[in-house]
């Protein structure tokens, strides 16, 4: 790709970028959030076909103007969005927009069969035809990983394919990666995760505001030298924890427990009690499916009053019945997912930051967008937001911008327990580092924290304390002296650890 | 300088690409249609724009409520029949039992706002398609409005024990409603569609439950997990929407000088169109009440050009229709 | 456990619906015969008036008995209604068919049986029946021509605002019209089809307003479209200058537009109600009856409208 510069109504996205690939190699495209990494692998895959500048595969220059016609020439692309259709089966969304027909009737049958086969080359063993919805969020991602992966591919773009994976799905995906490789794909990999960088990259390129910066071989290339490049300053510390001091128990939980509705006699959370301090961060792990967004989420009463045990909250009792209860009583929840269900993505960064505090903001119910507009330009200051305007719509934003408007809501409830899923998920690592510093912030006012990351190093080094969860319940408690990563993992996985 | 021009161009160029503009413009082709086919002359007088601004209101008042509804991410088939029945109540009220204008108006205004909250709290409580709600609701509303009515339209002419049938005098509530004001410039009507629009704007824009309905229909799920009521205000939507049939079907028997149970079939297509070509979007979290005005005028000013210049029926319908689809195209240009 | 409750409630709630239902027909004394009336559609107040007018009619004998049927505007539904008569056994039916060949063989089943039937408004088809009984929307539409020719002195500009042109009262009431005012010097400027809706009716009087300056009688296929065209009149004005004409002439509506001044005439179109009841007495009564029996019409004008209105002859 050559000289590559793209434009969204304006505003200049890429500037005469220039990218290679060999057959064979796998080739880590790096960068924070807004560098152009999405926009230029959706320019190759022929998501977009307005721009300026060439590509060329091969000897021929090519110029897709679908994503289908891309395809045949075998590129692919495993988007960060999960495109899957919930409703419909496995194997139809396998097969979607590339139906195998027998004439002109579905060959449902050979689809079917076919798809089942492919997934089992991945290690999945599930069943094709029930629906994609069905299955939890690090298995969609299989799924869509095995969509992408047609018979011949020249070339494969990931784009941060981990970001929902369990460790050994991780692993089964590192081991298609190399299959790849020897087959002569060539594949572009973005990722912001430091180890998967070095384990993976042959080659790295780092993107930053839309401009080539640098093309480096993996080996030998020093870590902070990387980091710089991506920045642009030097990050001495990727986690800095100051440790606060810590007050009384804030939150206590026992004997909690969220019923299965799906299956009789299992229990999505089960029995799970823990405690925590003012100005403390529990870090919560555990592989996916263990629980740990349905226990936060069963604090914060999305489950209703379909849940059993007890809860307190600085010593007085609180039964979750909704979130409007919940954030009432001081608790906010940072979900895993916020376009899902995190963020008014038509709103803009104003009507967002006070969604979840407007009664604040409009006494007698008339709004006060003054008031509005002054507290939420208080919060982008402190999180050093990123935008042009607070007008804008939040969905212009880059994915660490967004999650900072989900904080400030939160923030702007003034909570006493944050409640943290997956906070620094799909979020540059300048953005990560200032995320952490707010943890820090906050818990030296006296907020109690509780994390859930899949990041093990983030993990270890914001946590206090840690507990392990595995199928609801809580199967091992450490400190963050005698953490490691590996009796988390084996914690995680259900085997007995000492502390 | 150069900068300056090219930055109030971008703006300008911006604001051509809002959905306000669009909406502007499919009215101002529907206007120089007028003009250009203006049945000798007819367009220009100002009577035909009162006339139609008359006309239009009854569906301009539903449109209102209908605005509410839609931003939530819903729909509400109910608006003809909770007219009907409103019109029939009123009447009732007014002519056969003799209520004050103000006490019936208020006790109309309480049998809309239930029908609507009705659908709000099957939908909102017990989470049915606010399709399906709604239109069970329009089926229910309508056999009620028959029911009390006994299929009969309610006015002025009464039966008297013997089985003829003698007339009273309207109530003087029916004659105001009908009339017009400000030297015979603007109908009674059109006032109450304007003040309708206020009410409206002010909710979606300067009160809180407005903001929310917003965010409902921009992400319920994030609405919800943020702490929003989304209960209450999707029920306080179809309330709202309910009401404001109430006002239509005050309006609607003060026009016809009677109540008729089959009063506002098909109502409610209209009133959904009004708002769709507008400009807000049937997905929700987008849209606002001056679009619904703009689309309003849209399709009363087609429908006027129509007749004046006595098209007949066939065409007009296919008119109509490709009209719509054209307006909702050159809404969708590329963002 | 919810979703049993629902079901409970549901079910009792239907079960004191009906028994409300059955309540109403159980007479006081044994009648002698039973007839059976299947009505189209009660959706129309002219077809309410038909049911009302039948009513009356057979209040005033006892031993007659009267089941109304109504099929909501469905063939299939009034097929199946007018079947269940014909297994209880009734003694005669009255049938207004919502369409002439789908409930053609299901009438001619019952007369077959030795069941006679009286169709009443609308036909079916072929002579499977006893008598057929209605009005004639042609001749109505022609006696309104004429009736206003003589009105204007043969010389006028006229509106004319039609029902539904796609059905047969609409048409004959229009073919019926311009055959009535032939070759006089009447002119029609303006014609609109209000679909037999009264806000309609106004809103293409009003267009005709904003139009001409110079109208001088509208007709309207029925009365709530004369009225809607005299409160636009009067809206503007101008209903002093201008004279209206409808059809239908139902005590409750044209008669009372008439009499207050509104219509200078409404035209009837009878229900043939009374004449239905009346006409089964004499064929339960054993006597012959035509087999085609026009309905005459009256016309209201305000000179008339105390002595009950004028018959229009037949021509």
């Amino acid at each position: 790709m050559d000289r590559i510069c793209k434009a969204f109504s304006g505003v200049q996205v890429l500037s005469d970028v220039g990218f290679d690939l060999y057959s064979g190699e796998v080739h880590v495209l790096a960068g924070e959030n807004g560098a152009g990494k999405s926009t230029l692998i959706k320019i190759l895959g022929g998501v977009y076909d307005d721009f300026t500048g060439q590509i060329n595969l091969g000897p021929e220059p090519v110029r897709f103007k679908s994503v289908n016609e891309a395809f045949a020439k075998g590129i692919s692309i495993i988007h960060q969005e999960l495109s899957l259709v919930g409703p419909m089966s496995v194997a139809e969304n396998i097969f979607l927009g590339r139906e195998k027909t027998r004439g002109m009737l579905l060959d449902k049958t050979s689809m079917a069969k076919q798809a089942h086969k492919r997934l089992v080359s991945l290690g999945l063993d599930i069943d094709v035809s029930r629906p994609v919805a069905d299955f939890p969020l690090g298995t969609q991602q299989m799924i869509e990983i095995c969509k992408a992966l047609a018979l011949d591919c020249r070339i494969i773009v990931m784009d941060e394919p981990t970001s929902a994976l369990t460790e050994p799905e991780v692993e089964k995906l590192f081991g298609i990666i190399e299959k790849l490789k020897n087959q002569g794909c060539g594949i572009i990999y973005i990722t912001h995760k430091m180890e998967e960088i070095y384990r993976l990259a042959d080659r790295i390129t780092v993107l930053r505001d839309g401009r080539h910066i640098a093309t480096a071989a993996a080996a030998g290339l020093d870590k902070e030298k990387l980091i710089q490049w991506m920045v642009g300053r030097e990050l001495n510390q990727q986690f800095p924890r100051h440790l606060a001091k810590t007050g009384e128990v804030r939150l206590e939980v026992r004997n909690f427990c969220i019923r299965d509705s799906s299956r009789k006699g299992r229990h999505k959370v089960d029995n799970v009690s823990f405690r925590v301090r003012a100005g403390e961060i529990l870090g919560i792990a555990g592989l996916a499916g263990s629980g740990r967004s349905q226990l936060l989420g069963g604090i914060f009463g999305t489950y209703g009053k379909s849940v059993t045990g007890r809860i307190k909250i600085d010593g007085k009792q609180f039964r979750p019945v909704c979130p409007k209860k919940a954030v009432k009583a001081g608790i906010a929840l940072l979900t895993n997912d916020r376009k899902e269900n995190g963020l008014v993505m038509e709103m803009n960064i104003v009507q967002n930051t006070t969604l979840a505090s407007l009664s604040g903001f409009s006494p007698g119910g008339w709004l006060r967008p003054k008031s509005e507009t002054a507290a939420a330009a208080k919060q982008a200051q402190s999180l050093q937001l990123k935008a042009a305007s607070l007008d804008q719509p939040v969905e212009s934003l880059s994915g660490g911008n967004q999650q900072k408007v989900v904080i400030a809501k939160w923030i702007q409830t003034n909570p006493a327990i944050l409640l943290l899923d997956e906070p620094t998920r799909g979020v540059d690592v300048g953005a990560k580092h200032e995320i952490y510093q707010l943890m820090n912030a906050w818990s030296q006012k006296g907020i109690a924290i509780v994390l859930i990351t899949s990041e093990m190093p983030e993990l270890l080094a914001m946590s206090d304390r840690i507990i392990v969860m595995h199928r609801g319940r809580i199967t091992a408690e450490f400190s963050r002296e005698s953490a490691t990563q590996e009796k988390i993992l084996a914690a995680a996985m259900g085997e007995k650890v000492p502390a | 300088m150069i900068y300056e021009n090219a930055q109030s161009k971008i703006r300008i160029a911006r604001w051509l690409y809002s959905p306000t503009a669009r909406a502007l413009g499919a009215l101002v082709v529907v206007f120089v249609l007028g003009l250009a086919f203006n049945a000798d002359g007819a367009f220009f007088n100002w009577s035909t724009h009162r006339d139609m601004l008359r006309a239009v209101s009854v569906y301009g008042i539903l449109a209102c409520g209908m605005t509410l509804v839609i931003i939530t991410g819903g729909i509400d088939l109910s608006v003809g029949s909770i007219l009907a029945l409103t019109a029939v109540s009123f009447s009732l009220l007014t002519i056969h039992r003799g209520i004050s204008a103000p006490l019936a108006i208020v006790l109309c205004l309480l049998i809309g706002a239930a029908c609507g909250v009705g659908s709000g709290l099957l939908i909102a409580r017990f989470s049915i398609q606010p399709f399906i709600a709604t239109l069970a609701m329009m089926v229910f509303a309508r056999g009620l409005g028959k029911l009390i009515s006994g299929g009969q339209k309610i006015s002025t002419a009464v039966q008297l024990p013997d089985g003829n049938y003698s007339y009273v005098e309207a109530p003087q509530i029916f004659t105001f409603l009908n009339s017009k004001v400000a030297g015979d410039n603007i109908s009674v009507v059109t006032l109450v569609f304007l003040v309708c629009l206020i009410i409206s704007w002010i909710l979606l824009t300067k009160l809180r439950p407005g903001r929310y309905i917003y965010a409902i229909g921009g992400n319920e799920a994030a609405a919800r997990l943020s702490g929003v009521p989304v209960s209450a205000v999707k029920t306080l939507a179809y309330g709202l929407s309910g009401l404001f049939c109430a006002i239509a079907g005050i309006c609607q028997a003060s026009q016809e000088l009677q109540g008729d149970p089959e009063a506002g079939v098909a109502y409610e297509l209209s009133a959904i169109a009004m708002v769709v070509i507008g400009g807000t979007s049937l997905r929700g979290g987008r849209g606002g009440i001056w679009l619904t005005l703009l689309g309003v005028l849209t399709i009363g000013y087609l429908e006027k050009i129509l007749s004046i210049n006595a098209v007949g029926e066939d065409k007009r319908l296919m008119l109509t229709g490709a009209i719509i689809i054209a307006a909702v195209l050159f809404q969708k240009t590329r963002k | 456990m919810k979703k049993i409750k629902g079901l409970l409630i549901m079910s009792a709630v239907m079960a004191v619906i009906i028994s409300g239902c059955g309540k109403k027909e159980k007479s006081e004394t044994e009648a002698k015969w039973t007839i059976g009336m299947s009505q189209c559609n009660l959706g129309e107040p002219w077809r309410v008036q038909m049911n009302a007018d039948i009513k009356k009619a057979a209040d005033a004998h006892t031993e007659l008995k009267v089941i109304f049927k109504d099929a909501q505007n469905d063939t299939l539904k009034q097929r199946a209604q007018t079947e269940e008569f014909i297994s209880a056994g009734a003694d005669l039916i009255i049938i207004s068919p919502k369409e002439a060949a789908p409930l053609t063989p299901v009438v001619a089943q019952a007369y077959q049986k030795g069941i006679p039937v009286i169709v009443l408004d609308r036909r079916v088809l072929g002579d499977q029946y006893t008598c057929f009984i209605g009005a004639d929307n042609k001749k109505i539409g022609k006696a309104a021509g004429k009736w206003i020719a003589q009105l204007l002195a043969n010389e006028g500009k006229v509106v004319e605002l039609m029902g539904l042109m796609t059905s047969t009262p609409g048409q004959d009431r229009n073919s019926g019209f311009r055959e009535g005012i032939e070759g006089t010097g009447i002119e029609i400027i303006f014609e609109a089809d209000m679909k037999w809706l009264e806000p309609n009716a106004r809103r293409e009087m009003e267009s005709a307003l904003a139009r001409f300056d110079e109208i001088d009688l509208v007709y309207a296929h029925n009365d709530p479209g004369a009225h809607g065209a005299y409160l636009a009149a009067q809206a503007a004005g101008r209903e002093k200058d201008i004279k209206f004409v409808g059809i239908d002439a139902l005590p409750q509506e044209g008669q009372i537009y008439v009499k207050q001044g509104v219509l200078e005439a409404s035209f009837e179109y009878p229900t043939g109600g009374k004449e239905a009841v009346e006409i089964a007495l004499e064929i339960l009564n054993g006597k012959e009856v035509q087999k085609e029996i026009t309905l005459s019409s009256r016309v209201f004008t305000k000179e008339n409208i105390e002595q009950g209105g004028q018959l229009l002859s037949q021509q």
